[in-house]
């Protein structure tokens, strides 16, 4: 039976406007995720990967254009909406770990769950479960600075799921890391995927990270073909 | 975790600007407080002591003496209870820093009419029965090591005696206290029949008259009736209750009440400017956590509630640690100024005024975050467009 789909784009325009200039960035863009698939998202900088995930991550809205996960179209959504709905759906994590440095890896990691209605003692318990997940439990009371750059992204990534999304969209994760930590932060990410079923949406310019996906698109690529399938269908329809 | 914890750990984030700014926001409620203090002696009634008494001083000013008499035209007027009078002696002890709240006093009758003085018996009688003695408060005899029967030598910087000296010879007769700490234990009293005889020049006047009126008299009704006596005299004269000459005293030089104001005021513009100030920067610099939050789920508004939490948290440390150094050290100056400007204190309703102060400062203090906070980007201040 087929994965049913879990992220749509559908005819996404995005522009960027700065003074008197206009940045197009995307145009009549489309791409359709399938539930449990980890995307591996490449190419060239300024090709607009981060603006895709902050589309499907409802961080951004496209100019024209249907972003819809999990049958809920989401462009159409409120900024109080998309947050809320932020909070319940998607996992983020980003090249820099951007945790809190004030508080511990567990305070952090129990920092979304305070969205929830889960009470004290059960934001604690789940915050406990993720970190275990991310091998970071003997770590729990350590703050962000007392940790390593490898650690530091277990723990964002604890944070990401300890709601459970459903959905986690990496912006360059392994970005900051040396190869052996990229390695385990990888390693992690597919455990999560393969065992948990998390749909992962990752943005990578490392070839070697792409290995972990169970699909890979080339962006340049991918538009190029999009691109020349619809000038063909174009020029169908004019004949 | 919650949110306060959270507010906690955030404010202390850069102590030493949490320190600064707190110390700046304790000067300011320090200041506010002191000055308050001090606006509270300038327009409430103040001392039970003195509700039922009268001053009495010439209508020009009080540098100009009335005549002797005057105590006697007082004393048979309706609702008029006893009169007693006293002059300005402006003495020192050895030399002119050594200044004395010293003053000449009518010895019949005057400690009658100020009894928040207490004299023994037999000291009172011996000081009236001595012309050249003097009652002491019991401050100012330990400050000097004065007893009862030294001879004392005092100055004056305004009255010279018949034999041509500033020097005058005085023999203590009496030591007195007070009945609270509020009265002023550091003064002198000699007698005013004395000063009279012993003076070289403008005998028989006095510098003021003090009349205490019964219980049921109109206060404001007997002072009139003392002003119109005199309306047409040489020496006319203007009748105030104690309370207002003392406020009348103190403000002779400036408005003190609008100075208070104007610089309460000035202190409340800076520190709102200081922890305005301070809140921008805290929040520019966690622009990225507070777009990473956004991203996790926090709404906007919850995010402003977290900066009015950490400026309130500022502001409350300040304003009760500032109100606190103020309230120690105002009790301690209320006993300093009692004659002066009786009546400093710190009023209940002045804590209310300091927490809606603090809580409205807060408020505009989160105005300016509030809005980077409802503007950021979180797409803009995470990543770009790679």
């Amino acid at each position: 039976m087929e994965a049913e789909n879990c992220i749509e784009l559908v005819s996404i325009n995005k522009s960027y406007s700065k003074a008197k200039n206009r940045l197009d960035v995307l145009r009549d863009f489309n791409l359709t995720i399938k539930q449990g698939e980890f995307i591996a998202l490449m190419g060239p900088s300024g090709l607009g990967k981060s603006t895709l995930l902050h589309l499907m991550g409802g961080l951004d809205k496209p100019t024209s254009g249907q972003v819809v996960i999990n049958e809920e179209n989401i462009e159409s959504l409120s900024e109080r909406q998309l947050t809320s709905w932020r909070a319940e759906n998607i996992g983020f994590i980003f090249q820099s770990h951007h945790l809190l440095p004030v508080i511990s890896a567990q305070a952090n990691v129990e920092l979304p769950l305070s969205l929830t209605p889960l009470n004290a003692k059960q934001r604690k318990q789940h915050a406990k479960v993720a970190l275990e997940l991310v091998g970071m439990a003997n770590r729990a009371t350590h703050l962000p600075k007392e940790l390593s750059g490898g650690q530091e992204q277990r723990v964002a990534i604890a944070r990401a799921i300890a709601t459970d999304p459903k959905i986690l969209l990496c912006d360059e994760p392994t970005g900051n890391l040396d190869r052996k930590t990229a390695n385990e932060i990888l390693s992690l990410l597919t455990t999560l995927n393969k065992d948990f079923g998390k749909t992962i949406v990752m943005v990578t310019h490392d070839l070697k990270a792409a290995d972990y996906a169970t699909r890979v698109i080339n962006l340049e690529q991918y538009i190029d073909e999009n691109q020349a399938t619809e000038d063909i269908v174009s020029a169908g329809e004019k004949l | 975790m919650n949110m306060l914890f959270l507010v906690w750990r955030n404010s202390l984030r850069k102590k030493s600007r949490f320190l600064l700014t707190t110390l700046s926001v304790t000067v300011a409620f320090f200041l506010f407080t002191a000055l308050s203090a001090v606006n509270h002696a300038l327009n409430v009634n103040v001392s039970s002591n003195n509700q039922y008494r009268l001053m009495t001083n010439h209508k020009v000013s009080i540098t100009r003496s009335l005549p002797v008499n005057y105590q006697q035209k007082i004393a048979v007027l309706d609702g008029v209870d006893n009169v007693s009078y006293a002059s300005w002696f402006g003495g020192y002890f050895q030399n002119e820093s050594n200044q004395l709240a010293m003053m000449a006093v009518e010895h019949q009758h005057y400690f009658k009419l100020f009894d928040e003085y207490l004299i023994a018996a037999e000291q009172l009688q011996q000081w009236q029965n001595t012309r050249t003695g003097v009652i002491i408060g019991n401050s100012l005899a330990e400050e000097f090591g004065w007893q009862v029967g030294d001879k004392i030598p005092l100055s004056s910087s305004i009255w010279m005696n018949k034999e041509g000296l500033f020097s005058w010879e005085f023999v203590v007769s009496g030591i007195y206290h007070t009945k609270d700490s509020s009265v002023d234990d550091q003064r002198i009293f000699f007698q005013h029949a004395y000063f009279d005889e012993a003076r070289a020049y403008a005998g028989y006047t006095v510098s003021w008259l003090s009349t205490v009126i019964n219980h049921t008299a109109d206060i404001d009704a007997v002072a009139k009736s003392i002003d119109v006596l005199f309306a047409n005299a040489n020496a006319a004269t203007r009748t105030m209750t104690e309370q207002v000459f003392i406020k009348e005293q103190a403000q002779q030089f400036v408005d003190m009440a609008m100075v208070i104001k104007v610089i309460m005021a000035a202190v409340f513009f800076t520190l709102l400017l200081i922890v305005c100030n301070t809140m921008l920067q805290t929040n520019r610099e966690r622009l990225n956590e507070s777009a990473m939050m956004k991203a996790l789920g926090f709404s906007s508004a919850v995010l402003i509630l977290q900066v009015y939490l950490e400026s309130l948290w500022l502001l409350l440390l300040g304003a009760a640690s500032g109100s606190l150094i103020a309230l120690l050290l105002m009790s301690q100056i209320s006993l300093q100024f009692a004659d002066f400007l009786p009546g400093i204190a710190i009023a209940s309703t002045h804590y209310l005024e300091v927490l809606a102060i603090t809580f409205s400062a807060a408020a505009i203090c989160t105005v300016f975050p509030a809005f980077s906070i409802k503007r950021l980007s979180i797409s803009k201040t995470l990543g770009g467009i790679t």
